[in-house]
Order: structure tokens, then sequence, then C-alpha cells
């Protein structure tokens, strides 16, 4: 696949962080989750869309995660609950205290499960429908090795929904069979966290996004290399990719031109090219051939990008980032060899080689 | 315990030197320091009281929104949510429960604003209660209460100074009081290193050769009176109680019990040291935890560096209180400025001067209180305004000691809080 016209075509700015974002599968509707512990609506199919703020008393922190599941929509926040919004009415149907810390992200099965991951190092599994608790399980400790709280950031679910993968901030990574809860495989990767012992005592970094390959044979995990100082988001944006099965990791991504977070992941449908975006005060959308390991595509952004969904058929991209979200176009075309190309947003038009 | 190569050593020779600098400068008469021993009488009812000072130093800059100022559900106010402390009407960040539950010992002060937000100036400021005027070496923090809480004849250190990290990390100046005052540095080991007696000097040689040296002194004191001869003389009667004081610095001593409430930290440990030099009569000790200044992931940041200032802040003025030592003992938690209540897009938090916060626990110190008022964004103060020079004002008033005091520097005072400074008294007992 081609990227190289990867270009805006709506932006919305605001005075937000834009953190997770669900889209309706015709690619009409949008919902997003903001620091203003909002959830708002976006009509995309109308010419000047404006965002709606949904009804009820929601959530009282960031909103960190979004999933539709039908005609509901279910959010995770930083204030540990997990709401559920009726998307015809914009109405709140229903909350839940889902986790005893903050929810980092949240995932739908195919078969109407949602599963959440959250700083009590919990991964727990909901009915999408009533919110009924149907399991929660953990391979991931509480405590750094250095004595501080740990995180659990990442999720994914494998296309089919059978596999589970949850990754934490010292870089473990656990991987579920997602009918019986039991864990099947972990990996690790140390190099996601930079604890500094000397001269500032404290860590940064941690797994941020994790990504089963459309075969569900390979798992990519985002995050960042080894920063000096890890007073910013100053290390090199980092990708690993294993094979599931061998434990071995096959590819390792590391771009220290794109600094910061790769805060997600998503697989072009062949399997052959990695999406990622994050940043650190700024943002990046980064192509990776994964058999290579070469990167043939990056666009930055103005802001760091938080989340973004694909729709590869549509050829269309949205992002939610710091204070924008934006809709971007992009054309597939046969892969051909060629030189990385990398423009900075706003010179998209005047890059179309 | 963690035992790094020491770059910093301070050997014995140094020690010397430390204790013994002041000897040079007893002329007083020079304009650049004053008599390094010229305790006036006044404080001899101070100095038995047994007032003590433990500074726990946040360098790099703590967020006042994610400890003592949060501004649950401002576009300023971070994802933490607030919550109620055991005094009715104040809340603090979530990322503090534990001290929710002491503030009845502990005023927070919500309205320092100190203008300067760079780290080097801004730690000068701090650690001086004044902005630095060319000519006058003004000394810092520990150093004037070193003096003002210090015994000329104590055997134990009168200022430890603990940083162990490397960022930010400044020693300070005693200034014009003169080496004396100096801080005992620990830079990298917990234990001060090389000032055991060599193995080749027995106890008993050692002993003797004091003992001897403290005869000929008395001998050439009764035909040679001079302030140089009686401050090197003190000094080196302080060399023996120096040495035996090393045990202060091993928390081995402790039980397990106190060092497992303390917790397997660094900082928690250093907490533990600090209670044991003021427990033993060290009048200031300072504990730096580096390093807050988180540009970037400012919230995952105060989620490790805050549960270690709560528990070990909260462990420290539990074991204060229930060895009877809080009354008489200062613990402030303070830094050289706060963090901005804009986010940037790295999710962090820039420096920020205008509107912070800091506590005063413990001895002198109406616990209970907030003072200060920032606006609902926590841009501005609008209420109580304090500078550096009115935080050391409250500082001293807080130990009974006189804010208008002067030094006398030559023919010229200084007073030892700034100009036109005023104590806190909403928050003094």
């Amino acid at each position: 696949m081609n990227f190289s016209t990867l270009k805006v075509t709506n932006e919305w700015p605001g005075q937000e962080i834009i953190f997770c974002l669900a889209v309706d599968p015709n690619r009409q509707r949008l919902w997003f989750g903001c620091s203003d512990a909002s959830v708002y609506y976006l009509p995309l199919n109308e010419e000047k869309a404006e965002r709606v703020n949904l009804s009820g008393d929601g959530h009282s922190s960031y909103v960190t995660g979004a999933v539709l599941a039908g005609q509901k929509l279910i959010t995770s926040g930083y204030d540990k609950k997990l709401v559920w919004w009726d998307t015809e009415s914009g109405q709140q149907i229903k909350t839940i205290t889902a986790h005893d810390s903050w929810i980092r992200r949240i995932a739908l099965t195919p078969d109407h499960r949602v599963i959440s991951v959250g700083d009590d190092m919990q991964c727990r599994v909901w009915d999408a429908e009533n919110g009924e608790n149907l399991g929660s399980f953990t391979d991931h400790e509480k405590m750094t090795p250095h004595h501080y709280p740990s995180m659990l950031y990442a999720l994914d679910l494998s296309s089919d929904g059978s596999c589970i993968a949850t990754g934490d901030r010292v870089g473990h990574i656990a991987i579920w069979n997602a009918q019986t809860l039991e864990k099947t495989a972990e990996l690790e990767t140390p190099e996601m966290y930079t604890w500094d012992p000397k001269q500032r005592r404290h860590s940064i970094g941690g797994i941020r996004s994790l990504a089963f390959s459309p075969d569900k044979t390979k798992l990519a995990v985002g995050g960042m290399g080894k920063v000096g100082n890890i007073d910013h988001l100053d290390g090199p944006s980092r990708i690993e990719v294993f094979d599931i099965n061998s434990g071995e990791r096959i590819q390792m991504m590391e771009n220290s031109k794109n600094k910061g977070l790769v805060e997600q992941m998503q697989w072009s449908p062949d399997g052959k090219q990695l999406l990622s975006v994050g940043g650190n005060h700024k943002g990046f959308i980064s192509v990776h051939e994964v058999e290579t390991g070469e990167q043939s595509h990056i666009v930055e952004h103005s802001g760091h990008i938080h989340a973004f969904s694909t729709d590869f058929e549509n050829q269309v991209m949205i992002t939610a980032a710091h204070q924008r979200l934006a809709r971007w176009s992009f054309q597939i075309e046969d892969p051909q060899p060629q030189e990385t190309k990398s423009l900075t947003h706003g010179d998209e038009e005047t890059d179309n080689s | 315990m963690e035992h790094h190569h020491r770059s910093d050593t301070l050997d014995r020779r140094s020690m010397m030197r430390l204790v013994g600098s002041a000897s040079g400068i007893g002329y007083a008469a020079n304009m650049n320091q004053i008599n390094a021993f010229a305790q006036d009488a006044l404080n001899d009812q101070l100095r038995a009281s047994g007032k003590r000072v433990i500074l726990l130093w946040l360098a790099g800059g703590a967020s006042q929104l994610e400890t003592w100022d949060p501004k649950p559900g401002r576009p300023t106010g971070g994802p933490f949510a607030q919550i109620q402390t055991s005094i009715p009407g104040i809340g603090i960040s979530e990322l503090m429960p534990k001290m929710s539950t002491r503030l009845g010992e502990t005023a927070i002060i919500r309205s320092l604003n100190t203008k300067i937000a760079d780290h080097g100036t801004a730690y000068e400021l701090m650690d001086k209660g004044r902005v630095n005027e060319a000519g006058v070496d003004f000394p810092h923090l520990g150093a004037i209460l070193a003096r003002e809480l210090g015994n000329i004849e104590s055997k134990v250190p009168d200022y430890v100074s603990m940083y162990t990290s490397t960022e930010g990390r400044r020693k300070g100046s005693a200034g014009f009081l003169g080496g004396r005052y100096n801080p005992m540095f620990l830079t990298d080991a917990m234990m001060p290193e090389n000032i055991q007696r060599l193995e080749a000097i027995t106890d008993t040689d050692h002993r003797d050769r004091a003992e001897l040296l403290d005869q000929l002194s008395k001998i050439y004191a009764r035909h040679h009176s001079h302030p140089s001869f009686e401050g090197h003389h003190s000094a080196y009667g302080r060399v023996r109680g120096l040495m035996a004081s090393d045990y202060l610095f091993d928390i081995e001593r402790e039980s397990e019990t106190v060092r497992n409430q303390y917790g397997p930290t660094q900082f928690g440990q250093q907490c533990l040291v600090a209670r044991r030099l003021v427990e033993a009569g060290v009048p200031f000790v300072k504990v730096a935890r580096a390093w807050w200044d988180s540009h970037g992931q400012n919230f995952e940041t105060h989620q490790e560096l805050c549960a270690d200032l709560d528990h070990c802040m909260s462990t420290l003025l539990d074991d204060l209180k229930d060895r009877g030592l809080l009354e008489s003992t200062l613990v402030i938690s303070l830094g050289e400025f706060g963090r901005t209540p804009s986010i940037n897009g790295s999710l962090g938090r820039d420096h920020f001067a205008s509107a912070w916060s800091c506590t005063l626990s413990g001895c002198g110190i109406q616990g209970g209180t907030v003072h200060g008022k920032t606006d609902q964004d926590g841009n501005t103060v609008v209420e109580g305004e304090m500078n550096a020079g009115d935080l050391y004002a409250t500082i001293f008033a807080a130990l009974g000691i006189d804010h208008t005091k002067e030094y006398m520097l030559g023919s010229r005072p200084i007073p030892i809080a700034d100009f036109d400074s005023t104590p806190c008294y909403p928050i003094l007992t």
C-alpha cells in the first residue's frame, strides 16, 4: 500500500485533549472522549459538522476508551467507570465502577463482551448488554521493581476475538485465551521502560499499544525506547513485533526522528504494514513495512495523537489528538519500492510524489 | 540501601576544613563574613528548647495541582480527583491519601508567588529566602537555622543535607556565616564516608591526642585570647563528636518494624535517617527528593513521586509524633517552584512560580489550616499572597526566632528574613 497521499480533509480544533474515538461501521457517525470528562458525538456526514455533548453525569475525569456495541456506546475513564450511552438519543443509560484505579483501555469482542484494563493491574470482562462482570485476571505486578505504582496501559483483541493481549509499564505482556481467560503466552519488552536510578530517580515509558496481526500470529508492541532525559518524552518511538508462537522478536523499529510514545497501532489488511500514531509534544502518523522494518511513510502532526481509526476500504483515517480531531484521506496503490517520504501536516498538497 | 561510588568524598582533611574553616574567619572584622562562633545569649533559651527542622526538598518543582491545591473539573485540573481530608472543608489531591488523614499538624500554603521559574535562580531564591545581591553572600536556610538552633559545642552535625540524585543537585552555601555552617553533604551513600578513625590509630591514642591538644590549647589560651584561636579550638573539639555520630546514619540500628514503616525507597530510608538525626539533636536536616520536573507525562510522574512523598512524609510525621518530637520539629515540604496549570502536548506541566504551594508541619504550626487561595484554574493567587521572604519569616516565627533579627556584616545589618517580610501568623500557634 502507498500512503503518500495521506492528507487532512477536515479538522475540528478544540481546547480539550482527545484520548479516544469510536466510529460507526458506515463511517457516518463519530464519538470521542476528552480531557474535559465529556463524550461528544460528531455527525461526519454533515458538511459543517459540529460536536454534541452527550447527556448525563457520565464521567468525572479523562475519558480514555470508547467502543460501539450495536446501538450502545460504552466509554471508560480515569474515574474508574464504564458508562453506557444510547447512540440514538445521546442519553446515558448505565454506569458501573469497573476498576479500582484508572481505566486505560477498553475493547469489544465480536460476541459483545467488553474487555477493560486499568491501573489496578486487572483485566476485566463485562457483558456489553447488561454490564455484568464475567471475569477478572492479571499477570501484571502492582509495583515496579523500584517500588513505585505500575500501570496497565495497553490492550488488544485479535480480529476474531479469540485472543487478548495486555501490556504494562515495565514492559511485560501477557496473552490470554479470550474464552477461558487463561494465559497462553508472555513476552517481555524491557526497552520500553526507562528507570533513571541516578539522575532523576523515577521512570517513564511503558507499553502503550498492542496490535495483533490479522492472522493473529504476530503481536506488535508500541511504546518508547530508552530515554536520556526523562523530564520529556524525548526517547525514540519504538515498535517491536513478536512471533507469538515462538515468543521470538522478529522485528524492531525504533525512530529517533519521531520521538515519543506509540499510542496506537493498526495492521494493514494484508498484514504487511503497520500504521502507528503517537508523539511527544507533537504527533506523528507512521507506516512501517513489517518484513523489512523500514519506515515507508511519516506524517508529522501539530499535536500528540492519542488514538486513530482507519478504514482501508474507504481509505479514510480519523485521528484524535491534543486539542484537535482530524479526518484524513489516503489512496492505496500498488506497492512500489520507494524512499521514505516525510512531510509535515500542512504541506500535504505540495507532496504528491 | 544503595551504595554507589562516591564522587564527592568527604575525607578527614575535608572534614577538618569543614569544621575548622570558621576558625580562620573568626575575626569578624571583614565585610564578607561574620563571626561564626559569636552566638548571642538571647538565643540560649531557644537552643535549649531543642527545636529542629526537616526540609523535604522537592527538587525540580512538584505540581501543586497534583498535591496540595487540586482543581478538579477545571481544564487545568488534570485527571486526578480531590479527596476530603481529616479537616472539614479542606481537600487535597487523591495522590496524597495518607497525608489527607494527617493534616491535623500541617498547614498548607497555597499562595506562593515567587515569580522566578528557572531552576537555578529559583533554587537560589527558595534556598535563601531572597534574591541574590551583588557583593553579599547570603546564607541559605539550613545554615541560618544551624546557627540559630545549633549549639556551638554540639557533638553532632549542625546541618546534614542528603541529595543523592544528580539532577539539580546543589550543595548551597553558608555564605557570610562561614564554613562552620556548611552542610555535611551526602550525595551517594547515606553513611558519611571517611569520618571513621584510622585503623592505625587506636581509640585510646586518638582520645589521648585530643586531650593533649586540649591541654595545650588551654595553656595557650591563658596568654593569647583571640577569636580565631577560640574558633580553631572549638572546631577541633567537635571532631570526636562528629566521628562518633556515624551511627546516626545507620538505619540498620532501627527495628525491622520501623524500617518497614518507612518503606523500601531511598527517600523513605533518608527520611528515617533524618528522624534519627533530629532525635539526636541535629538542628537542620534536608532530604532532597528529585526530580519532579515533569515536562512530559506529568501525571505518571506524579503517580510515582507522590506515592513516595505521601508515604514517607506521613510516616515521618507519625514517627515524630509518636516519639514526642513533632512539637519541637518543623517539617517543611518545598521545592523551587510549582508547575503550570496548563497541560502541554506531552501531557506535562512546565515551570510555574506564580501560584504554588508548600506545607509546614509540627513545631509552631497551627495544624489543619490552609493559607491563601488561587483562582479557579490555579493561574493566579487571589488571596494571601506570600513571597519567599514571607515564607522564611513564617519558618523563623514558627521556630521562635525573631524574623527581624539582623546579622551584622561589617557595619551593615542583614535581616535574617528579607526586608519587609511578614510571617503568616494565621498558621502559627
